[in-house]
């Protein structure tokens, strides 16, 4: 009963936010001064060097409302989008790589992005907690303070800089890495395999890299003030062993705060993959969102933030869902 | 018997160093409970610690050590460098807040066996513990429960039974019962008597309240400003005190029927970073006289099995009871 209750008021809450985020997305743009069928007609003349007969602006503005479902009032094109998006995660065909649909677009770059972004998230959240929980749990200790001073020289890095350095180093002077990413499309082999991991190597380096500062320092000032508390005081006169305290004692409960970092981490992965995918040309949600904001690719941009709003609340549900395990407190409630 | 030889234990401050326990002996017979009372600061905690053998920076043993009475695995007698290796085995430690001594995520049985070396049969100790657990008025399951789920009493009779379930020799307890309303607080006294009586180990129980020193211990320390000032049997404190200093504590007690406005024991105990002289209670004392102001009382046995510290020790003309 009361798990049911409980997994029921937080899929409420999902799809709650789910209709807000995607409504947003509906209005917002349409709140906008300019008019993406005046700036593409616009487009289209300047790039044929003349101008078009108000005829002919005319036609292709009412093909142009039809194809992106800007026809009826504002309501009825709100039923509509919502119908498709809903229904069929339909938004209609891609300006910039027309007539191709939106959806398509979006089902091919996502496994690259969440392939490279999800694993990086965590294997740089798993190594920046465990130094972390070193670093504070031996918070007295010389090496301790060399693992915390490695979180504090790689936190304030602006990614950008780390990146091009890496690449600099690791793909220009030595040639390890390639400097961009050439994945041909082939079917799943063990070279295309060997392939996809050679080229994702360098990126993947950056965000873990990235990363894990931040769960460095955030750890072990977790894991200093948990030391502090009763429990693991008494358990220390207990007589636990050292592992056994470091891990079911500080761990556990300095674990808490993390499990919701990661959560929201893994949520704003998309906004880490437009800056990545960009320096590394990696063939993923961000460059293509990247392509979209560049050509004025309305439905393609939709998709793409509507696939982050999915993302987002997705995350939240799951870290909600998962947190019970970690702390029972939560559980009966 | 537990000896505790000219005990000196010091805390290293930013200021320097001072002496929480300025040179405390003690003989305490085994089998018996032994209370510990004092105002904050006087050096109860501290001489637990040292009991207990919880030494470590910023507390040092600057003098002086614990002789337990008891051998470990090999024959050889516990003192206060070996005493860690004791630790939930032949000595125990009830601490203040049950609440916050136990893990919040983890299960109390795993709590409940995390301490103990490899190579253990835990499923055996476990059914061991919920039958034990039984006794103690708890329900078996109380242990597959996580601390936020059991009542405040019910978490501290848990920690009354992880502290007792190993029968050890001697079990140290801090304030066990002052995070619990009375009536509780009762029930825990009561357990931890029959348990004692049972298991004939030596309990040494802190508490401020003289009232719960009265009804549950069968002798008592009263310390003052890092040292020991009375120790005797509890009933013969009780009926006729050596020292001022204690006389004053029981006179602060209330009894039945009483109206009368308790009195407290005015001022305050001197700082331990002055140069001390005399007796340390003097300047409290309404009986204090230039030789206590200048001489160091000796802690002495003035009558079979009593101590204390005192220039004039069993001086009457402070009442007992208040004036009516």
């Amino acid at each position: 009963m009361g798990l049911l209750h409980y997994v029921g008021q937080r899929l409420i809450t999902y799809v709650l936010v789910l209709f807000i985020g995607i409504s947003i997305t509906f209005f917002l743009p349409r709140l906008m001064p300019n008019d993406p069928i005046d700036g593409y007609i616009a487009q289209i003349q300047s790039r044929a060097g003349q101008t078009l007969s108000p005829e002919a602006a005319a036609e292709i503005r009412a093909t142009l409302s039809e194809l992106y479902g800007l026809e009826g009032s504002l309501f009825t094109q709100y039923l509509n989008y919502m119908r498709r998006v809903v229904f069929g995660f339909d938004f209609g065909p891609s300006f910039s790589a027309f007539p191709r649909p939106v959806s398509e677009l979006i089902a091919l770059a996502l496994p690259w992005t969440l392939g490279l972004l999800t694993t990086t998230t965590v294997i740089s959240w798993l190594l920046g907690n465990l130094i972390g929980l070193l670093a504070g749990y031996y918070h007295n200790r010389r090496l301790a303070t060399g693992l915390e001073v490695l979180g504090v020289l790689i936190y304030p890095i602006p990614y950008y800089i780390l990146a091009l350095t890496l690449i600099l180093l690791l793909a220009y002077t030595w040639k390890i890495f390639p400097i961009s990413t050439t994945i041909r499309p082939a079917p799943l082999s063990l070279a295309q395999l060997g392939s996809i991991l050679y080229n994702s190597a360098l990126p993947a380096l950056t965000l873990v890299i990235a990363g894990f500062g931040w769960n460095i320092l955030s750890m072990k000032a977790l894991a200093v003030s948990t030391k502090e508390e009763p429990y693991v005081s008494f358990a220390r006169l207990k007589g636990t062993s050292d592992g056994t305290r470091m891990f079911r004692y500080v761990f556990r409960n300095a674990l808490l705060p993390q499990v919701t970092a990661l959560a929201l981490s893994l949520g704003t992965i998309f906004n880490g993959a437009l800056l990545t995918e960009m320096l590394f040309s990696y063939p993923g949600l961000g460059l293509l969102m990247r392509t979209a904001v560049g050509n004025g690719d309305y439905n393609m941009l939709y998709g793409t933030i509507t696939m982050t709003i999915v993302a987002v609340a997705t995350a939240a549900l799951v870290i909600d869902l998962i947190y019970p395990l970690f702390d029972p407190r939560i559980r009966y409630r | 018997m537990i000896k505790l030889n000219n005990i000196v234990a010091t805390y290293t401050t930013r200021r320097g160093q001072v002496n929480a326990v300025d040179g405390v002996s003690l003989e305490i017979p085994r089998g018996i409970i032994l209370g510990i009372a004092g105002e904050s600061g006087c050096g109860k905690s501290t001489l637990m610690k040292v009991i207990y053998g919880d030494i470590g920076y910023p507390l040092a043993l600057s003098n002086g050590g614990v002789e337990y009475g008891f051998a470990d695995e090999k024959g050889h007698p516990v003192t206060s460098a070996t005493i860690r290796k004791q630790w939930f085995r032949r000595i125990s430690y009830i601490p203040q807040s049950s609440m916050s001594s136990m893990n919040p995520v983890v299960r109390i049985r795993e709590q409940f066996v995390d301490f103990q070396g490899p190579g253990l049969n835990k499923a055996k100790v476990l059914e061991e513990v919920r039958a034990y657990i039984r006794q103690l008025d708890l329900p078996a399951e109380a242990i597959d429960a996580y601390p936020h789920q059991l009542s405040g009493g019910m978490r501290q009779r848990v920690m009354v039974a992880m502290a007792t379930f190993f029968q050890p020799d001697l079990i140290l307890a801090d304030e066990p019962t002052t995070a619990l309303d009375v009536v509780v607080q009762k029930g825990i006294l009561l357990l931890l008597m029959e348990l004692q009586a049972k298991m004939r180990n030596t309990i040494i129980f802190v508490s401020h309240d003289m009232g719960v020193h009265y009804q549950i211990t069968h002798k008592m320390l009263i310390m003052y400003a890092a040292r020991a000032v009375e120790y005797g049997d509890s009933e013969a404190i009780f009926k006729a005190p050596l020292h001022p200093y204690t006389r004053m504590l029981i006179r602060s007690l209330p009894t039945i029927g009483d109206t009368q406005l308790r009195e407290g024991v005015s001022g305050r105990p001197p700082s331990l970073w002055e140069n001390l002289q005399g007796c340390r209670f003097a300047a409290r004392c309404p009986l204090a006289t230039e030789l206590c102001r200048t001489r160091d009382p000796a802690f002495i046995e003035h009558r079979p099995g009593q101590f204390a510290a005192c220039h004039y020790p069993g001086e009457q003309s402070i009442p007992l009871e208040a004036a009516a």
